[in-house]
């Protein structure tokens, strides 16, 4: 199975819009990789250049050893000769054609025996459990059981290399839920190399092996979930992952490790991290999860909002000057203006120096 | 550096809608860009015909012609009067368009009023037809004795003689062309109604605001973009209408601006000709510039979901009966009459005497000795020029069809793969072009530019090929907007989809773009056939006796006053279309209506 190397790619249109800009990765062989960011980030941008849909200003693509794009080398190999399925958005089915023959077409076109298309197609229907709707149209499945048919589509010849854009974003909750689940179970079955395209963090967290963040073109970080989600890479990472979104705390550095913050003053013992210059403006980055109720707690804050869901609470909470959003697990609710006594334990509080990179995790004391 | 330059050359052509594109550009460039820029020379050059007068040598340059035209005391008869006519008989008919095609598209949408699918297809019949049915059927009917001698239907069965203002001139001119492009406003305004969310109305209704509020608040507000493009559409329709003025305004001597542009081309100043021309193409510029800003910044606001859930119609309660019947009077009138009109001005022996003795069937079947009354011409079934005429306009409409067709599909498909690029937009443009050329000026510039030979093009005055060339040229607007509407509506990853599993560009197009787009698709052709087969204005002057086709024909025997022979043909030519276009809905659910709309 194959891996995909991406080589200082750039991509601009127009001339002066710049989609993707100087981007490097290596997708190794069976991962399952997602592309995230906000968007208009280069993401689907990105993800269309390893197809070959379309052509990078600059860089190279390499997959499986073999130069299919290379501005230098002059190398541009079209996308059929790619060995890559493709996952559309919006499915693309041909409205025209029934679900059997939109699997079918593409093998047909590869001049495969009847008996044999036959056979795959009936596999294929099997896999995604659609054979009861083979000859039916487009038309007259819901947007789930056309999601199947895109998959099986897309699966018919076997590609090494499964590039997906953003495919579960036209189903219902439930539905994406289902097919995630699905897709998790297809990586593992087919053992092809994933590729895929979302602006949904969890969706995110929850399929991929390793995510690939971008803002702008720029690539923010490339790591597995759970270190981009502990260790984010800057400011901008913190923020996008993790849902209610972490809480920012904005410090001046008084010196000798003591910050000043909006919540009183400070002290940050670093456990990890890169020890490097915190500059004049320091960010502390506190995740909802870790501002807890604590009948011992230093901290005290008022409700502002309760969001109770049964198995958490999401609080909006004012503590001086400052809100915070806070998940309490188990089922709580409390009253608008209610003190709550509170503090923040730890070791995964997140600094960033002044530019908002990442500096280091560790613990709070407050002074 | 060079092989870098071949790489770059390599990557685009390898798209194939760069190729398309790119050779559009260089056919489209030559056929219409080259035209006008010969046109543009020639309203400062004297001609073969004005050297005389001007006491110059034909091809030595001259400011006269554009004097003459705008700064001459003489400009007032030779441009300024025939312009003002112009802009009041177009924004007549662009306010008979409106009123007639907006109110009927509101009882069709939207109210509870009775056979709405007969009186639908019936409402798109004068679009379908030639644009002077309508004024030649006004002419029988309304016709005085200004004429000479023989009245029309009206004074010959009420003995009343209608007035010159209401026989002829600015009134039936606006009248008649307004209801003629009535369509134009029923399948525009039609549309928005039909699809506008019913959601924007029934939150304004849950607000308990009043009907009629809701009605001037939202939905008025909401169709005014299509009012807007609708209007501007009918006004540049009208202004380069030809055979209406000529047929309704030549007794009174109403000249417009058309009508001007062939006298003056046909006669001693072709050079003031180009100038009206040059000054028409700008005013079609302008406004069509004018069109693209309003409806480009208001696209948004006229957003149309498809999603139109059930919209509660108005009930007309007990007037339903009523208008009902008084609309199917009206389109009757309007629709069918005209034909009524021209069966029956063709089995008549002497014009305007509607008595039962006077009725015959020779102009149809008669031999040639028998009908010594129009020169021996023979019956129109028997005669050989007729059929002629008959092969000769269904071999060009099909030709010009399958190429305007074809071309017009090819260069939406580019236009829109290729979006964004400069070359798309160029491409747009020039493919729209000739929409905006007066045909008339169009088929003078082409008698000129292909009079003679020029490099390895041979001369092709007189051959069948130019009229497929101009034919095909001067449709493909129609065509190619068709194209790229389809082309818009079909999501780029439909042909993705099969690109990525290998499958080659003309099997995309065949087995996946056409089909699935297959009704648009073969509307793209037959607007360009409908549109042929009534032509006049674009080959009136292009053609020999020996590529005669019907409607020219039919032009001639007109102008001879051989009314039942004109009538006849009439006739044939709309029932040819009619029977086309029903078979095609038919059979591919393609229609006319979907080309129209860009």
């Amino acid at each position: 199975m194959p891996k995909i190397e991406l080589k200082n790619i750039t991509k601009k249109f127009g001339g002066t819009f710049t989609a993707v800009d100087n981007l490097s990765i290596t997708i190794e062989d069976g991962d399952f990789i997602t592309l995230l960011g906000p968007s208009g980030c280069g993401k689907t941008t990105t993800l269309r250049q390893i197809a070959g849909l379309e052509t990078p200003t600059e860089g190279e693509i390499i997959i499986d050893g073999k130069k299919v794009f290379s501005s230098i080398d002059m190398i541009d190999v079209s996308p059929s000769k790619r060995d890559v399925g493709f996952l559309f958005q919006n499915y693309a089915l041909w409205p025209h054609m029934t679900v059997y023959k939109n699997i079918a077409f593409g093998l047909e076109n590869l001049k495969w025996e009847k008996s044999r298309i036959d056979e795959r197609v009936k596999e294929l229907l099997a896999l995604l459990k659609i054979e009861e709707f083979s000859e039916r149209y487009p038309a007259e499945l819901s947007g789930g059981q056309q999601q199947r048919v895109a998959i099986a589509r897309t699966l018919a010849t076997n590609p090494r290399v499964l590039l997906m854009d953003e495919p579960l974003s036209n189903l219902d909750a439930k539905l994406r839920m289902e097919m995630r689940t699905e897709l998790k179970r297809l990586h593992r079955e087919t053992g092809a190399t994933f590729v895929y395209v979302t602006h949904d963090q969890l969706e995110a967290m929850t399929l991929a092996t390793k995510i690939c963040l971008l803002d702008k073109g720029v690539l923010q970080q490339y790591a597995p979930p759970l270190t981009v989600y502990n260790k984010p890479a800057n400011t901008f990472v913190a923020d996008f992952v993790g849902s209610p979104t972490i809480n920012f705390l904005k410090c001046k550095n008084e010196g000798n490790g003591v910050l000043s913050s909006p919540i009183g003053k400070l002290r940050f013992n670093r456990v990890d991290g890169v020890m490097g210059d915190l500059g004049d403006t320091p960010t502390i980055g506190i995740r909802p999860e870790f501002v807890t109720m604590d009948k011992n707690g230093k901290l005290q804050g008022e409700v502002l909002s309760s969001l109770p869901s049964g198995m958490e609470t999401t609080l909006r909470l004012k503590v001086k000057d400052y809100v915070f959003s806070s998940v309490l697990f188990g089922s709580l609710d409390f009253g608008v203006g209610e003190k709550i006594p509170l503090s923040l334990p730890g070791e995964t509080m997140v600094l960033f120096d002044s530019n908002g990179n990442y500096s280091g995790e560790g613990s709070l004391e407050i002074l | 550096m060079i092989k870098k330059q071949l790489y770059r050359f390599y990557k685009f052509i390898k798209k194939p809608y760069n190729v398309i594109l790119s050779v559009l550009l260089i056919v489209l460039g030559y056929l219409t860009l080259f035209p006008m820029l010969t046109m543009i020379k020639d309203t400062f050059t004297v001609h073969v015909s004005e050297s005389m007068r001007l006491k110059q040598a034909a091809g030595t340059f001259t400011l006269n012609h554009w004097l003459k035209v705008l700064f001459d005391p003489s400009s007032l008869s030779v441009f300024y009067k025939p312009f003002l006519n112009s802009l009041v008989t177009s924004l007549g008919a662009c306010l008979v368009a409106l009123v007639f095609g907006g109110v009927f598209s509101w009882l069709i949408t939207r109210t509870n009023i009775r056979w709405k699918k007969a009186l639908s297809s019936l409402f798109i019949f004068p679009y379908i037809m030639p644009s002077w049915t309508l004024a030649l059927a006004w002419f029988n009917v309304f016709k005085n004795s200004v004429v000479g001698g023989v009245p029309g239907t009206f004074q010959a069965l009420t003995g009343i003689e209608p007035p010159n203002w209401f026989a002829y001139g600015a009134f039936p001119i606006a009248l008649v062309t307004g209801l003629h492009y009535a369509p134009f406003a029923y399948i525009m305004i039609g549309g928005v109604l039909r699809n506008m969310d019913a959601n924007l109305e029934e939150a304004a209704m849950m607000l308990k605001t009043k009907r009629n509020r809701i009605v001037r608040k939202i939905t008025i507000p909401m169709i005014l973009p299509a009012v807007l493009s609708t209007f501007l559409l009918v006004f540049s329709s009208a202004m380069s209408s030809f055979a209406v003025p000529q047929f309704l305004g030549l007794p009174v001597r109403y000249q417009v601006l058309t009508t001007q542009l062939y006298r003056t081309l046909n006669g001693i100043n072709p050079g003031q000709g180009y100038c009206i021309a040059m000054i028409m193409i700008l005013l079609s510029v302008g406004i069509l510039a004018f069109n693209q800003r309003m409806v480009g910044t208001r696209k948004n606001y006229t957003t149309v979901t498809g999603k139109s859930s059930n919209i509660s119609l108005v009930n007309l309660k007990k007037a339903r009966n009523v208008i009902s019947v008084i609309a199917l009077i009206l389109i009757v009138i309007v629709s069918i009459l005209p034909l009524v009109s021209f069966a029956l001005e063709s089995v008549i022996l002497r014009p305007g005497d509607y008595s039962p003795s006077n009725f015959t069937l020779q102009f149809w079947i008669g031999t040639a000795e028998e009908n010594s009354i129009a020169n021996n011409e023979a019956g129109l079934l028997r005669n050989p020029n007729l059929w002629k005429a008959l092969w000769n306009s269904l071999k060009l409409s099909i030709i010009c069809a399958i190429t305007a067709g074809s071309l017009g599909f090819l260069a939406g498909y580019g236009i829109v793969r290729g979006r964004g690029t400069k070359l798309a937009k160029v491409v747009d443009n020039l493919a729209f072009f000739p929409y905006l050329m007066p045909s008339m000026a169009f088929s003078v510039i082409y008698l000129s530019m292909f009079s003679t030979r020029h490099g390895p093009i041979p001369a092709l005055y007189g051959s069948f090929f130019l009229l497929v060339l101009i034919g095909t040229v001067k449709y493909m607007p129609f065509a190619s907007r068709s194209g790229i509407n389809s082309m818009l509506q079909l999501s780029n990853q439909i042909e993705e989809a099969g690109e990525i599993i290998g499958v080659s560009w003309p099997k995309r197009m065949g087995r996946l773009v056409i089909p699935i787009q297959k009704s648009s698709f073969i509307s793209g052709y037959l607007l360009p056939f409908t549109s042929c087969m009534r032509e006049l204005s674009l080959f009136v002057l292009l053609v020999t006796p020996q590529n005669r086709v019907l409607t020219t024909l039919l032009f001639q025997y007109n102008e001879k006053g051989w009314s039942q022979y004109s009538n006849g043909i009439n006739l044939m030519i709309v029932i040819i279309v009619l029977v086309v276009n029903a078979v095609v809905n038919k059979v591919t659910g393609a229609s006319i209506d979907k080309g129209i709309g860009g």
